[in-house]
C-alpha cells in the first residue's frame, strides 16, 4: 500500500475494477478432416462449405448463419483454425461432430485443440518433439 | 411437481385464397410446422419440437390452430412459424402464414384470451360489414355475447358477496 505524502488534502487513489464474466467473445479450434479415402484435395473455399453445410444440416438455416471464419489453412493436412463466437461454440462442434460425409464421401472431423484465446493454439504440447 | 411443462401457441392461419379453409386440417398444419422448423433449425431443432408436438384445437371456420410443444422448446417453434409459406393437402397447395397471437402455458389461458379476441373480432366485422343482412347477424352475435357476460359479471358478483359473508 502506497500513501502519499500530501496528507488528508490529497484525494485517495481511485481504481476501477473491471470484471470479465467471459475471458474472450471468439473461441478458436484447430481441426483437420480425415476423408476415409485418401488423396482427397480441398481448396479453403471448398472447406468452408464442408463447415457451413455440416451446421446447416444438424442446426438449420440459424445454425448456417452462425458467422465461422476460417483463419488459416493447410492444404496438405487438410487442417484449419476456425474463429467463432463463443455462444455458437456448442452448435458449431456439435455440427461437426456429427457430419458423416461430404458429397457421398465419408469423412470425419477431428478437434486437436480448442480455446478462448488464438495464442493457445500456436503451440500443442502433444506434438512437441524432444530432441 | 415434477411434471413435463408445455407451452401452447395460438396462432392464426391467414390467407388470401379463400379454398384454403377447406384444407385445413391437423395434419396438414403439423407437416407444414415440422417441414418449417426442420429447415430453420435442422436436425436437432426438429427432434426438441417433435418431442410433444401436437396440434390440440382448429377451427377451419376461423382458421384458428393451438400448437403444443415442450416449455424448453417453444421459442424453436415460435421462430420458426413465419417461415410457413403454404400449406398442402392432397396435392393441393395454397399459399398462407402464420399470425401467433398468444402464447400460454395451459390451454385456459389460450381459451380465455380466444374469447376474449373472438369478442374483437365481432366489434371489427360489425364497423366493417358490408351488407345489411351481414350486419343484422353479426348485430345479433355480439348481443348474444354480451349478455352472456353481464349474466356471468352478476352471477360472479353475488357469488363473491357470498364468500365475503362466510368469510366475514
Amino acid at each position: 500500500m502506497v500513501e502519499r505524502g500530501a496528507g488528508r488534502g490529497s484525494q485517495p487513489a481511485a481504481f476501477d475494477r473491471i470484471v470479465f464474466k467471459n475471458a474472450s467473445e471468439h473461441h478458436y479450434m484447430r481441426v483437420c478432416v480425415e476423408f476415409q479415402e485418401g488423396g482427397i484435395r480441398l481448396n479453403a473455399a471448398h472447406f468452408k462449405q464442408l463447415v457451413i453445410s455440416a451446421l446447416k444440416e444438424l442446426h438449420g438455416e440459424v445454425g448456417a448463419a452462425l458467422p465461422v471464419d476460417v483463419l488459416t489453412y493447410e492444404e496438405k493436412t487438410l487442417s484449419a483454425i476456425l474463429r467463432v463466437p463463443s455462444s455458437g461454440l456448442v452448435k458449431l462442434w456439435s455440427a461437426l461432430t456429427l457430419l458423416g460425409s461430404y458429397q457421398n464421401r465419408k469423412c470425419a472431423f477431428r478437434v486437436i485443440q480448442t480455446s478462448p484465446f488464438l495464442l493457445a493454439l500456436s503451440g500443442n504440447s502433444r506434438e512437441l518433439l524432444l530432441d | 411437481m415434477v411434471r413435463f411443462k408445455h407451452r401452447y401457441l395460438l396462432c392464426e392461419i391467414v390467407s388470401e385464397d379463400p379454398r384454403c379453409r377447406q384444407c385445413i386440417d391437423e395434419r396438414a398444419v403439423s407437416a407444414a410446422a415440422k417441414d418449417a422448423v426442420a429447415r430453420t433449425h435442422g436436425d436437432y431443432g426438429l427432434a426438441c419440437c417433435s418431442i410433444s408436438f401436437t396440434v390440440k384445437y382448429l377451427n377451419a371456420y376461423t382458421g384458428i390452430v393451438l400448437l403444443r410443444c415442450r416449455k424448453d422448446f417453444y421459442r424453436l417453434l415460435w421462430s420458426a412459424l413465419p417461415f410457413v409459406t403454404y400449406l398442402e393437402n392432397r396435392n393441393q397447395r395454397y399459399s398462407c402464414f402464420f399470425n401467433t397471437l398468444h402464447v400460454g402455458g395451459t390451454i385456459r389461458t389460450c381459451q380465455k384470451f380466444l374469447v376474449q379476441y373472438n369478442r374483437k373480432q365481432l366489434l371489427l366485422l360489425l364497423h366493417n360489414c358490408t351488407s345489411e343482412e351481414e350486419r343484422q347477424s353479426i348485430q345479433k352475435s355480439v348481443l348474444s355475447c354480451c349478455l352472456k357476460e353481464v349474466e356471468e359479471e352478476q352471477s360472479q358478483s353475488g357469488d363473491e358477496e357470498d364468500d365475503c359473508a362466510e368469510t366475514d
